[in-house]
């Protein structure tokens, strides 16, 4: 098996500034058409992110349609109006039931916070959503011209995320390995390029050394917590506190790419090509730090001159248009630094970290199993991902 | 058109397998003209239309084009799989000036129909969600909620309210001097009298200085001390109250809770997560709050007028007090006023009873109105 490999390597050519403007212009429509170019917005930037992403300079294709996601999601709505509508008020009505007079503040959040955990009536839905949307972004990927694909099986995922995730919260999230791996596993092995499988190896405990950091992260929080209450060193106990959390912040991001890293290595596809990922916590980390910091420096010098440009003309517009007209101006100026927050996150934030990812990634063909490798027939995904957009589920991309 | 003198290297991908083919291209002049595709490893070279052409859009590298040809297929568009990669640059050149439909987007046929189906059955769903079912829904749950829920219900209402407008801890904000409360207790006692109530009335005075009142789910009856400052006479002040009393008997905050629960959640999902788009939903929200809030301000109204008649109160003060918030404008918060119909067909109408009213004595004596006044103090 080692006569004859060839390594592709993952490359990622997308820039800043087109993504930036390509991000500013979707949004500004979306907003014109009150929500409706979503769709097609989303299918624009996926484009650009699919074409920006090569191996062995091929890039990926994104083939799917914003008139296509813009029908799925109306099939979507008609069925959550009647699902949500009703399922909601009917659990709001149990909520109330349950209600008693408050009589202290904690206890009056406590029950207004209790109303909306019937949010959760929409978790099964989250989970099925999810699965659909994976399978409908394979569907509509290609690379060198073949399609990639998810068989069915939203049903069986939804259930397992339920049972994972009870397990999980029920063990304070020392069953989280299992979770990500088995539900990873059942997403991976219904998976397909063109004609060949891919199939997850590799065992749910071997993620457990993934898990150090936040272990020790809020191992140290707790010891800090356990500090203040036996002793009354606070000094000591708030630098414990803040390490601690820092650390399992931290932890939280070091645990999902030492997965993703596991996960990536222990794929196969077509029983003969193989993965391999350099993906580094530390650039993953700088890159958030980073380009939050970036972004939040450009963000604020916007505020500022917009807001020193509004203070200095406020007298003037409420003399000549009446004090609506000022809060007319600080709504659009919120729109505007909605918008481009969202642009700034786009470009400094999540584009960088996606080129990381898809740099550090490297496929190694074995005995030209790639080219025998045959088209798949196309996926019609009737919904498109419809229950996602209007789950609002389906993140940046 | 003229068309490229050399030949082009290029890279194709045939849509069947993995498989790379390098490529030679040539234009070919016939009928029309068209792209030849050869190469070692294609068995015979492929021949697609350049009128047929098109290229995928919005790609990120602008130094090659990703060619396909118009084909009617199962595809998302009606392409062919195939895609050929061309980085010549005077063949890029030539397709980019030459051709344009070069980035047209085809539709499969059927698709618009497809589109103006789909969005009647969307907006057909939502519409007999908003306005029939959720509305009747909750009619129903508000009529068969046990009135003790529904009183604690109302009492967190008020507790939140009272924490909006800034009061630190419940009861912060309660106006609580013993002659003004005494004074509250006899307008109450005055416009109850003979009318058959189903709920314990509970009627609180906060002290700030917005000129508003709001009934809260089981008979919980919020008065600001801007109210009872700016309505100018007694008898207003018991207009307001018979009015929210009204709202109380009919369950309309409840009514309403209920029915904002479902339909909360099916805005949200219609408008969907954009940038600004929790402000859309806030402006969307409350403009549908108001326009089924309507019918209800109008039978409170009824109620009211009834109940000062009742009680021989004059609906002069009503009349007067319509007048004060017709002129008012923008009230400071999205309550029950701001949802009112136009306050001038209202004062109309208190005015029309008041002439027909014949004993009315006010609701409360001179002293007792000032004893109202400093309940804040
Ligand atoms: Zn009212």
């Amino acid at each position: 098996m080692t006569d004859n490999v060839q390594a592709f390597l993952g490359r990622y050519a997308g820039k800043r500034s087109p993504m930036f403007w390509l991000v500013i212009k979707t949004s500004l429509l979306t907003l014109l058409t009150v929500g409706i170019y979503r769709f097609w917005g989303k299918t624009r930037i996926r484009k650009y992110i699919w074409s920006s992403t090569s191996a062995d300079g091929a890039a990926f294709e994104y083939t799917g349609t914003g008139t296509e996601k813009f029908l799925g999601f109306l099939m979507a709505v008609v069925v959550l109006a009647v699902y949500l509508g009703i399922v909601q008020m009917i659990l709001f009505y149990f909520g109330l039931t349950i209600f008693s007079e408050p009589t202290t503040q904690a206890e009056m959040i406590a029950q207004i916070g209790a109303i909306y955990i019937t949010l959760f009536a929409v978790m099964p839905l989250i989970f099925f959503a999810q699965y659909r949307a994976r399978r409908y972004k394979l569907a509509r990927t290609r690379w060198r011209g073949v399609r990639f694909g998810m068989e069915k099986g939203a049903g069986g995922y939804v259930w397992r995320a339920i049972v994972y995730y009870l397990l999980t919260a029920v063990t304070l999230g020392v069953l989280t390995p299992l979770a990500t791996f088995n539900l990873e596993k059942y997403k991976a092995d219904r998976s397909w390029y063109g004609d060949a499988r891919i199939e997850q190896h590799g065992k749910w405990t071997a993620l457990y050394r993934a898990m150090i950091h936040p272990i020790l992260g809020v191992g140290i929080f707790l010891i800090g917590m356990a500090v203040l209450g036996a002793t009354k060193l606070a000094d000591l106990s708030i630098v414990l506190l803040i390490v601690g959390y820092i650390w399992a912040m931290v932890g939280v991001v070091s645990y999902r790419v030492q997965s993703f890293k596991y996960l990536t290595k222990n794929k196969l596809l077509a029983g003969k090509i193989t993965f391999d990922t350099g993906i580094d916590t530390g650039t993953i980390v700088t890159t958030l730090i980073l380009g939050s910091l970036v972004m939040g420096i450009i963000l604020a010098a916007l505020i500022f001159g917009a807001g020193v440009l509004v203070a200095l003309s406020a007298e003037a517009l409420i003399m000549m248009l009446g004090p609506v007209s000022l809060q007319i101006v600080l709504g659009l100026l919120y729109l505007m630094a909605l918008l481009f927050s969202g642009a700034l996150t786009m470009a400094w934030v999540t584009q960088p970290i996606i080129e990381h990812v898809v740099g550090s990634i490297a496929v190694y063909d074995h005995d030209d199993t790639l080219a025998a490798i045959h088209q798949r027939e196309a996926d019609q995904g009737a919904d498109a991902e419809g229950f996602a957009d209007a789950l609002d589920v389906g993140g940046a991309f | 058109m003229e068309t490229p003198r050399n030949q082009a290297k290029a890279r194709l991908f045939d849509g069947e397998t993995a498989q790379e083919h390098r490529v030679i291209l040539n234009a070919l002049h016939r009928d029309q003209i068209y792209v030849q595709i050869s190469g070692d490893t294609l068995d015979t070279p492929l021949e697609w239309p350049v009128k047929d052409l098109r290229a995928l859009r919005d790609q990120s590298d602008g130094s090659r084009l990703v060619l396909s040809y118009r084909r009617d297929t199962d595809d998302e568009a009606p392409r062919d799989p195939a895609r050929l990669i061309v980085t010549d640059p005077d063949w890029l050149a030539w397709l980019h000036v030459t051709h344009d439909d070069l980035f047209t987007r085809d539709l499969h046929k059927g698709t618009w129909r497809k589109v103006i189906t789909r969005s009647a059955m969307a907006v057909a769903a939502v519409v007999l969600m908003l306005f029939v079912i959720l509305p009747r829904m909750a009619d129903t749950l508000a009529d068969i909620l046990p009135i003790e829920r529904e009183t604690a219900f109302g009492k967190s209402v008020t507790a939140q309210m009272e924490r909006f407008l800034g009061g630190k801890t419940i009861g912060a904000l309660h106006c609580s001097n013993e002659k003004g409360q005494a004074a509250l207790e006899r307008m109450m006692a005055r416009l109850s009298q003979g009318a058959d109530l189903q709920y314990d009335i509970n009627i609180t005075v906060f002290d700030h200085e917005m000129l508003n009142a709001f009934a809260a789910p089981g008979g919980q009856i919020v008065l600001m001390r801007g109210l009872l400052e700016q309505a100018g006479s007694a008898d207003a002040v018991a207009a307001v109250l018979a009015h929210e009393i009204g709202h109380v008997e009919s369950r309309d905050a409840t009514r309403g809770a209920l029915r904002s629960a479902g339909s909360a959640g099916l805005l949200s999902l219609v408008l969907g997560d954009f940038s600004g788009g929790t402000a859309v939903l806030l402006i969307a929200e409350h403009a549908f709050q108001a326009s089924y809030t309507r019918e209800a301000e109008s039978a409170a109204d009824v109620f009211a007028i009834e109940m000062l008649n009742k009680a021989q109160v004059s609906s002069d003060g009503m009349a007067q007090f319509f007048d004060l918030i017709g002129g008012e404008g923008g009230l400071e918060l999205p309550e029950y006023f701001s949802t009112h119909p136009a306050s001038d067909g209202r004062a109309v109408r208190a005015r029309r009873n008041s002439d027909d009213q014949d004993v009315t004595r006010p609701v409360l004596s001179e002293s007792d109105w000032q004893d109202l006044l400093t309940i804040c103090d």
